[in-house]
């Protein structure tokens, strides 16, 4: 016996091979379940694997399957070997794979085809009126879950996507409805659906287990299925609270808060972070020092949550407390809402920050806090891999985005491998395959997602995700340093500020596209000390030009002001990567940046502000490198600048100051960096703020995704005609006058002073 | 002698190309982060708003509601503007003479005053203007606050920066309040079916622009494709190089687009062309899906069973099957870029950075760098950029004509360094495989008239309408020592032009070097605001003359060095 399954993520393969084993062992039925993950396009070879799967299969699962390409071979693909399959189920897919569901008489293509249900049930099947309204309200329950996927996708053309909720109520309504469906006659097959569905939307191990059993005991004929038994649906909440150390789910808060409190006073281990890292600065659960989670429901409910315990442990251990949600698969607002927003009257933190900002009316950080107030969080992080609002098939960005401004916390979209091997992205020189990259990645940024972490996924030979332990460290240390960024005094907080020059010649310091550098860095040196960050105000714009080209740049020969000298040794212990920057550059500290054998900083400190500038590539004067197909390490000047705003300048956030820098564009995997990859390396721990041309979404992106930049957009020059000047206006009111002459002697005149005028303006080459 | 039909043409056509220049918007200055813009500078950017059909807004482009109104018909903008004649010039200034008369009145006295006016003098019902009014009383609003650092403060508080789209003004206003997390796009919905009519225009241009030179379409073309303009409209540059193709793309169940399909040829009415595309790398990361589109659609043409003369595609696909008895996948690489996660053709580095002696030497480097083929083979193998140096070389070998999409006026071919990496190193490269200069084009798509000019062209109309033009080099100026960095960069930009092109005439370098260093109070205000930019710009001239792109008296040359010695002492001293 034997069923095929072809699924898209990382929750089913550990529960579908557990049903294998546990059917055989209990009923010695000799099944044998094919799964193929149809995340992302197949290759030939793999489609020789699935024709011989599909040749052999008894039941066919197709689920979740999204891909145009592989959706329109897949069909090709069932088509040919129909006769052998004694049922195809298809669940949540595109609507042409919709229609080829098989099932006994359900004809869900032309059930979908059709406007009402009244036309499917005649009056000979269905005898009493009663049984007739339950009987149309069960095809319009199917209809509505047969055309799922392609309703989203129009909503989402049409801009009304509004439906998403119903999907969550369903899983709970279900079971219910169909009690009172008939298991014989006209409507079995669409209760068999409708009964696989409620399965497969609760996917408990068991009850993957019972959606394989019950499609096999209805659907093959052979003996050795008549005593099985198939149990209902185990019922899970459709929304609730997960922690890998409780022995339960929490429907509420509350309960949550509860149990969060006690685990903390029993273990009472002494914090890994202190309070001025940004670790826990107050009681569990504290809204400051809380992190929000949003896991996938499916991952939890099958219990394929490794990679999710891990890392909430790596966040616990940087002294942040968690609250990790069930998401949705459609629309997370509603468990957002619930979890995330204290809902009650004004809690005795909302009061004191309103006091605050009566108190200091001018500070934009009080003023503003004030609109999450009610946030139970400090930072949002999605681990669905989704759009916020819309699910797999359509996002609403605006419903999202409105929903965010509300909760006014960072919102963070970290990626779990769910369609490519942890090895086939570890191998990969590009990263991310395409489809994760379109979804996970493209379409969570419109969302206002930023932070785009690998952290887990689903290894070669394994059934389940786990987490890549060292990024889940990283992704944990990032978010402990933005929430020291978010609550710590702003007199406590150190920030640099990185400027480009570029070519590296003193006239350019500043170079940033349609930006002027140095006012628009004064001004907002303004307003943050104002805010009460700590820092020493040149006079003026150009007095802090003055103060980066001067200083003692003279003395070392440089473009810029030395603000610091890096010792070579030093270089080696704050930058763990010399080595291998040795290979591309030769020994430390080079010839870029350096002085009597120290790599020099450039750049002014003032106070707890750094203003520095970024090194170039090191192409000048080197040709042979610029000749090179591959890009190789960043030089050492380079690493010692990140290093040196990290680890002795101490900064607690990075402003890179227009467009752009070169740090984005360092070698690595182009989308989901690893540990190895050097714009991973460079940017660290630190918080990256992005100051960029609205428009540029191009090379801005390569920011987000590669440096982690959250970017802040900035205004184009104004715009004017060109109009025209000097000579030129002079040939157009010739023109003019020529336009208006009647007389030919007049025109004839005038004509030739056009010659000589447009010749003068170097106009004879293509039109006189 | 000239006859009067004759003259009455020239003029004409000199007219257009002095409108052409006049009417182009060029930034005026810099943007400083946090400083609102000042009004009296938005009149000509909101007219250009006004310009365009709005769906979106419900509103539609005024100069049509005015022709209209004034029973013009249609403004026949889809004609080529050199072929009009003198009547239809006129009514075509009377639309703008009403325009500007529409856009004082908004600006002084707002939305319904406008309205009215444009009622009562071109019979514009208010109920059709008020919707375009409105948005540029929207956009007007918007302007006059800046919350630019404030979002940088908030982002410093842990708050959450909303999202945004990144785009112009002009072409999407829905850019503002700027301070947000600026965005890109869905690749799945690339291209979109705007982007894809729209396309459909340009490229017919693009083909009957080179006939109309060479007398018959281009074998082969090369095509430069980039992030930023695929992601401001919906991938007009990826729908181009579909439609040379002579293919359509097809949307899957869930509007995404992942296949293509063909064009029939009594269709296209046309041979479908080669195209060898050269991705960005950016491109490559932002549009992985649209990558494999690409190449995907490469494929299908290759292997239409079509007669040669029709299907440039596959008869260069089989020819090099045959004489190099190579496979189908290496025959049909198309899509090139960089090697994976790298970046760049390296061709601005070396060109600013003098380090090139032959002007071979920055084609080579332009193949070095993106030779990298992308896409899937037959076997439906992921192709994760492999090195394929000699398929480039073959493939830009046929290229008779090379191509980019040009979408903003914001970003034009000298305020930047990348256009001339790009267009200018793919061009180089072409010339010595090709063993001859390809027409090289470009296309303005933010115009109410899409136009092809040809590089020569829009570095004329670039020169005049920004380096040489007082209102774009004192708007500069007004920011002093960036102001003079930023007219040097646009001087070296244009140099990039001559050392990938030998795309700029010898009067370009004669006028920057009349108004800016020859002219004794421009010289002083440079030398005063910044001396080191100022001692690069002359330095770039007497490069481009010792490289040969300027050919110059000595006496100017004389000069020139002159300045230099005087800079670099002037230098010593301040340093």
């Amino acid at each position: 016996m034997k069923v095929t399954v072809f699924y898209i993520g990382s929750s089913l393969l550990a529960p579908l091979k557990s049903a294998e084993r546990e059917i055989n062992r209990e009923y010695g039925l000799d099944l044998s379940i094919a799964a193929h993950n149809f995340g992302a396009s197949l290759t030939e070879d793999e489609w020789i694997d699935v024709a011989q799967d599909l040749g052999g299969s008894d039941i066919v699962f197709v689920i979740h399957v999204m891909d145009g390409e592989n959706a329109a071979r897949l069909l090709t693909e069932l088509k040919r070997h129909q006769a052998r399959h004694r049922a195809v189920i298809v669940i949540n897919c595109m609507p042409d794979l919709m229609r080829r569901t098989r099932m006994g008489k359900l004809d869900l293509a032309r059930l979908l085809g059709v406007a009402s249900s009244s036309e499917q049930i005649s009056r000979k099947s269905v005898k009493t009126q009663n049984e007739r309204s339950r009987a149309k309200g069960s095809l319009n329950v199917l209809r509505m879950v047969g055309s799922w996927v392609g309703t989203q996708a129009q909503a989402f053309r049409s801009k009304n996507g509004n439906n998403h909720t119903r999907y969550l109520k369903l899983a709970d309504h279900l079971p219910g409805v169909l009690r009172f469906v008939p298991g014989a006659g006209a409507l079995r097959d669409v209760k068999n659906y409708l009964s696989i569905f409620c399965y497969f939307l609760q996917p408990t191990p068991a009850n993957v287990q019972a959606m394989i059993l019950c499609a096999l005991k209805n659907y093959v004929p052979d003996e050795r299925l008549k005593p099985v038994h198939v149990p209902p649906p185990e019922k899970m909440p459709s929304v609730a609270i997960y922690h890998p150390d409780a022995p339960r789910m929490f429907e509420s808060f509350e309960a949550y808060s509860k149990w969060y409190a006690q685990r903390a006073r029993k273990t009472r281990a002494p914090r890994a972070v202190s309070p001025e890292q940004g670790g826990h600065i107050g009681p569990p659960l504290h809204p400051e020092t809380t992190i929000g989670l949003l896991l996938m429901r499916p991952q939890v409910i099958s219990k394929a949550t490794k990679h999710y315990d891990h890392l909430i442990r790596s966040i616990e251990a940087e002294g942040l407390s968690v609250i990790p949600v069930l998401a949705t698969l459609m629309d997370n607002r509603e468990a957002c809402e619930k979890y995330f927003l204290d809902q009650g009257p004004k809690s005795p933190t909302n009061f004191s920050l309103s006091l605050q900002a009566k108190n200091h009316p001018g500070r934009a950080s009080d003023k503003l806090k004030l609109v999450g107030h009610g946030s139970r969080i400090s930072q949002l992080v999605s681990l669905t891999g989704f759009s916020f609002v819309g699910g797999p098939a359509m996002n609403d960005s605006e419903a999202a985005a409105e929903f965010l401004t509300t909760l006014n916390r960072p919102y963070r979209s970290a990626i779990s491998l769910d369609m490519q091997t942890i090895e086939s992205w570890n191998t990969s020189r590009t990263g991310l395959n395409p489809v994760q990259a379109g979804m996970q990645i493209a379409i969570p940024e419109i969302d206002g997602a930023t932070e785009p972490f690998v952290y887990g996924g689903l290894p070669a030979n394994g059934v389940e995700p786990v987490a890549l332990e060292d990024r889940c460290q990283r992704f944990a240390r990032r978010l402990r340093r933005w929430n020291r960024l978010s609550t710590a005094p702003r007199a406590s907080l150190k920030l640099a500020l990185v400027l480009y020059c570029f070519p590296p010649n003193k006239g350019n310091i500043g170079t940033a596209a349609d930006l002027d550098v140095f006012p628009s860095v004064w001004d907002t040196l303004v307003k943050l000390q104002a805010e009460g960050y700590v820092l020493d105000l040149p006079d003026s714009p150009e007095q802090l030009r003055e103060l980066m080209l001067g200083g003692n740049s003279e003395k070392f020969g440089s473009t810029v002001n030395v603000v610091h000298r890096l010792k070579v040794d030093d270089y080696r212990r704050l930058c763990p990567y010399v080595d291998e920057v040795e290979k591309d550059w030769g020994s430390a500290p080079g010839r870029i940046n350096t002085f009597a054998g120290d790599l020099l900083i450039h750049g002014v400190t003032l106070g707890n502000i750094f203003i520095g500038v970024q090194p170039s590539f090191g192409y000048e004067g080197d040709p042979m490198r610029l000749m090179m197909a591959r890009s190789g390490t960043p030089h050492h000047g380079f690493m010692a600048f990140y290093a040196f705003m990290e680890k002795v300048f101490s900064a607690d956030a990075v402003i890179h100051v227009g467009t752009h820098g070169a740090m984005e564009f360092m070698p690595g995997k182009q989308v989901g960096l690893s540990g190895e990859c050097w714009p991973d390396r460079l940017i660290g721990e630190l918080p990256n703020l992005y100051i960029y041309s609205v428009n540029n979404p191009s090379e801005g992106s390569i920011a987000k995704r590669r440096s982690y930049a959250e970017l802040i957009s900035y205004l184009t020059p104004p715009i004017e005609n060109a109009g025209l000047y000097k000579d030129l206006a002079t040939l157009k009111d010739l023109v003019m006058a020529y336009r208006q002459a009647t007389a030919d002697a007049e025109r004839e005149r005038l004509f030739d002073s056009i010659e000589i005028c447009s010749r003068e303006l170097n106009f004879n080459d293509a039109v006189l | 002698m000239t006859t009067s039909a004759e003259r009455d043409r020239r003029v004409l056509d000199l007219h257009d190309r002095l409108l052409e220049i006049e009417q182009r918007l060029i930034p005026t200055g810099l943007h400083v982060f946090g400083r609102p813009s000042v009004g009296s500078e938005r009149a000509d950017m909101l007219r250009m708003v006004s310009s365009f059909d709005r769906p979106e807004a419900n509103s539609r482009a005024l100069p049509d509601l005015i022709a209209e109104g004034l029973g013009f018909g249609s403004l026949a903008s889809n004609q080529r503007a050199r072929a009009i004649s003198e009547e239809e010039l006129r009514q075509r200034e009377q639309v703008a003479a009403i325009l500007t008369t529409a856009m004082q009145t908004f600006m002084a006295g707002g939305v319904d005053a406008a309205a009215t006016q444009l009622k009562d003098i071109a019979s514009v019902n208010p109920e059709d203007s008020r919707p375009t009014f409105l948005l540029l009383d929207r956009i007007s609003r918007e302007l006059e606050t800046n919350v630019e650092i404030e979002a940088l403060l908030r982002a410093l508080c842990g708050e959450y920066i909303q999202p945004g789209p990144g785009a112009d003004i002009v072409q999407n206003p829905a850019i503002l309040p700027t301070g947000r997390n600026t965005h890109a796009i869905n690749p799945y919905a690339v291209p979109s079916e705007v982007a894809f009519a729209k396309a459909e225009v340009v490229a017919k241009r693009l083909l009957e622009r080179y006939q109309s030179e060479h007398g018959r379409y281009p074998h082969a073309m090369a095509l430069v494709l980039w992030g930023l303009d695929n992601i401001k409209t919906q991938g007009e540059g990826v729908a181009q190089a579909l439609w040379l193709l002579g293919v359509r793309p097809v949307r899957d169940g869930l509007n995404r687009v992942t296949q293509v399909t063909a064009i029939p040829l009594a269709e296209l009415k046309r041979p479908r062309v080669d195209v060898v595309m050269t991705v960005s790398g950016i491109f490559r990361d932002l549009f992985s899906p649209t990558v494999e589109l690409l190449d995907k659609a490469v494929r299908l043409v290759a292997q239409l069973e079509e007669p040669a003369e029709l299907n440039y595609v596959r008869r260069n696909v089989m020819e090099q099957i045959q004489s190099t008895s190579c496979d189908f996948d290496e025959a049909a690489i198309r899509v090139f870029s960089n090697a994976p996660g790298n970046y760049g053709t390296n061709v601005n580095f070396m060109v600013m950075d003098s380090q090139w002696e032959s002007e071979e030497t920055l084609g080579d480097l332009f193949v070095t760098r993106k030779c990298f083929a992308y896409g899937r083979d037959s076997r439906g193998r992921q192709i994760e950029g492999r090195e394929a140096r000699v398929a480039m070389d073959r493939a830009l070998a046929r290229v008779e004509a090379t191509y980019q999409n040009i979408d903003t006026f914001e970003i034009g071919i000298t305020d930047v360094d990348h256009y001339f990496e790009y267009l200018g190193g793919i061009s180089k490269a072409v010339e010595k495989r090709a063993r001859a200069r390809p027409a090289i084009y470009l296309s303005d798509t933010l115009s109410r008239d899409a136009q092809i000019r040809t590089l020569e062209e829009t570095v004329q109309l670039e020169t005049r309408a920004k380096t040489l033009n007082p209102k774009w080099y004192e708007g500069m100026l007004k920011h002093g020592f960036r102001g003079v960095a930023e007219i040097e960069n646009h001087v070296s930009n244009t140099f990039g032009w001559s050392a990938t092109a030998d795309a700029v005439d010898d009067w370009v370098y004669t006028e920057v070097a009349k108004t800016f260093l020859l002219d004794e109070e421009m010289l002083q205000r440079l030398s005063n605001l910044n001396p080191h930019s100022a001692h690069s710009l002359v330095n770039r001239l007497l490069e481009a003359h010792g490289r040969g792109y300027w050919d110059v008296d000595s006496n100017t040359v004389a000069r020139l060095r002159d300045i230099i010695s005087d800079l670099e002492d002037q230098l010593e001293g301040v340093a």
